[in-house]
């Protein structure tokens, strides 16, 4: 018997994805970086980096530590501002075989609404992630993905900013992540991506000096799986909106804990510095874990493992 | 917009030297991408198994059918790497950067190395000496022990000066004070640490030479994609992004993506 193809669509807030896989903000570049290496065609959609208002220069070097499981980086959001960006990068991204999301980044409520704002009238980008949630940048970066309200005010001014769909992308660095997931939905996301980087550093015990130029970075890869596995659990039971799950995913079982947990889709970040085909490989694990399995679609899975979640798509999943 | 995955390489191990303990050289049948790797340039390798990144490494020396791949083992990574065997497959991405830029090169050059940077000056020497050019090269490294591959170079035809930490091999002290009593040449060539960089910047400004700087640092994707790499360059730096201006007229540029070589006289660091 032919089975019919397995379904690996997802809907994202509103962002309509043929795979479910998006390449995390900040290690995909424009896309453009990577295309020689990977198929574009069957990826999710390319995360761009984080563009602030005004040219950053980013953090001194070194920005990059590599630790037993993972990636150390303290880059500092080095953007040549978003009015350079629209003009000059993601107007060059037109033929991008999938959907481009751009990222939006600050140091202020009205800042973040503004760069919302010149994403919203650029035709070539599909959603707003909004990363409220850099751990490497001086002052308050991260300040607002750690503080409820802080979350709700950003939202609500970038939800005024754009009809797009929003992602708000929140911080493992907090005491209760399900109460900011609940403001940001409160404000207005659409979906949220749980978690950015875990704080960490990491010393020169020859020199005697941290080996970051920030001193203090976020750290990503394996290392990081169980926090933010464990985040989209708790983040899937406070809210109904969709999750993208992302934390040191680097094959198709883990992004399977991820979407059993309560995530519609997975971010892919650090892997993609070990292997650039990491995520057209996960397309093709998770179609054939599906079909072993007799399912038709990856919807059918999302939360699975998580008792208490509920998403409208859920509900209507175990009615049907 | 390319959409296939043309950089990457599927190779195979076909020659592993010890060239001494803990440096390795790998030789891999790489036919397309030996057929366009320039000097300078470098690849990203794939170590099999749970890696948690791949390792960027100077591409070496090569001929029609193979690359080689010279490094010394530091970390976890690149034991994996050391522990490959003839037969084995390994994936290459590249060849990355812009290499050295060797057109209309003098014929008189000087190629400068410290350590591992001897990974990353071969196939200039030998294109240079191809093209009638004297090549002479300074080598330094910790101890004698560690000048590793010299034959090759002094085979191709290369003048070679040695300096070591501890005097085993030639001069007792930097191979940067070997350059400066040295006759100046027309063009300088380096790889190696940074202090060894910045020292042969400062003998070429002094005495007006040109100096094309390969620099080595720690990367994440090696293609340019996550900014991890950057050294600061003169805004009006051919290699600078285009990005707008910045008040004091210095731009970040990747190493690995406008890099790994850069003109000594354009850094700003």
């Amino acid at each position: 018997m032919v089975r019919p193809p397995v379904d690996l669509s997802v809907n994202v807030g509103g962002l309509a994805l043929r795979y479910p896989t998006l390449m995390g903000s900040g290690c995909y570049g424009t896309g453009a970086e990577f295309a020689p290496f990977a198929d574009l065609s069957r990826i999710g959609a390319i995360v761009l980096k984080s563009a602030t208002l005004a040219p950053r220069l980013g953090n001194a070097m070194p920005r990059l530590v590599h630790t037993p499981a993972g990636l150390l980086n303290a880059i500092g959001l080095q953007n040549p501002g978003i009015d350079w960006l629209v003009e000059h990068e993601i107007a060059a991204l037109g033929g991008m075989p999938c959907p481009i999301v751009g990222s939006a980044a600050g140091f202020s409520v009205d800042e973040y609404a503004q760069v919302c704002g010149r994403l919203d009238a650029s035709p070539e980008i599909s959603a707003i992630e909004l990363n409220i949630s850099c751990p490497n940048v001086a002052s308050e970066g991260e300040t607002f993905a750690c503080d409820a309200n802080l979350t709700a005010s950003v939202v609500r001014a970038a939800r005024a900013a754009t009809r797009k769909p929003l992602i708000v992308k929140l911080s493992p660095n907090v005491t209760d992540i399900a109460a900011i997931a609940r403001e940001a939905e409160r404000a207005g996301a659409d979906a949220l991506a749980v978690v950015n980087t875990v704080r960490g550093m990491a010393i020169d015990v020859e020199r005697w000096e941290p080996r970051l130029g920030n001193v203090a970075g976020g750290l990503s890869g394996p290392a990081i799986r169980p926090i933010a596995v464990l985040a989209v659990y708790e983040v899937a039971r406070a809210v109904r909106i969709p999750i993208v799950g992302q934390g040191g995913i680097a094959n198709a079982s883990d992004a399977l804990e991820f979407i059993l947990a309560g995530a519609s889709a997975v971010g892919i970040g650090t892997a993609n510095f070990l292997d650039p085909r990491v995520p057209e490989r996960i397309a093709v694990e998770l179609a054939e874990y599906l079909a072993s399995r007799n399912l038709r679609a990856i919807s059918e899975i999302v939360g699975r493992a998580n008792a208490g979640f509920a998403t409208p798509e859920q509900r209507e999943g175990d009615a049907g | 917009m390319a959409v296939s995955a043309s950089r990457v390489h599927e190779t195979r191990v076909v020659a592993r030297i010890e060239a001494t303990a803990g440096v390795v050289v790998l030789r891999m049948q790489a036919p397309e991408l030996a057929a366009i790797a320039r000097p300078g340039q470098f690849v990203m390798a794939i170590p099999p198994g749970e890696a948690s990144a791949a390792v960027a490494l100077g591409l070496y020396d090569a001929d029609a059918e193979s690359v080689s791949l010279l490094f010394f083992v530091a970390g976890k990574r690149t034991k994996v790497l050391a522990a490959l065997r003839p037969g084995e497959p390994l994936v290459l991405l590249g060849p990355l950067g812009n290499g050295f830029d060797l057109r209309d090169a003098p014929k008189d050059v000087a190629i400068v190395a410290g350590g591992v940077g001897i990974a990353s000056v071969l196939l200039a020497a030998l294109e240079l000496l191809r093209a009638g050019a004297r090549v002479r090269l300074f080598y330094g490294a910790r101890t004698a022990r560690l000048l590793v591959e010299r034959e090759r170079f002094a085979s191709a035809g290369c003048e070679i000066v040695l300096a070591t930490d501890d005097g085993t091999a030639g001069l007792r002290g930097f191979v940067t004070d070997a350059l400066a009593s040295a006759h100046m040449p027309a063009l300088i060539l380096a790889c190696g640490p940074t202090p060894m960089l910045r020292a042969t910047a400062t003998i070429a400004a002094s005495a007006n030479v040109p100096a094309q700087l390969a620099l080595e640092e720690t990367f994440a994707c090696g293609v340019g994609g996550c900014w991890g790499c950057v050294v600061p360059l003169v805004q009006e730096s051919a290699q600078a992004p285009h990005f707008p201006k910045t008040r004091d007229g210095i731009v970040r540029a990747r190493i690995c993506a406008e890099g790994p070589v850069f003109s000594a006289s354009e850094l700003r660091w």
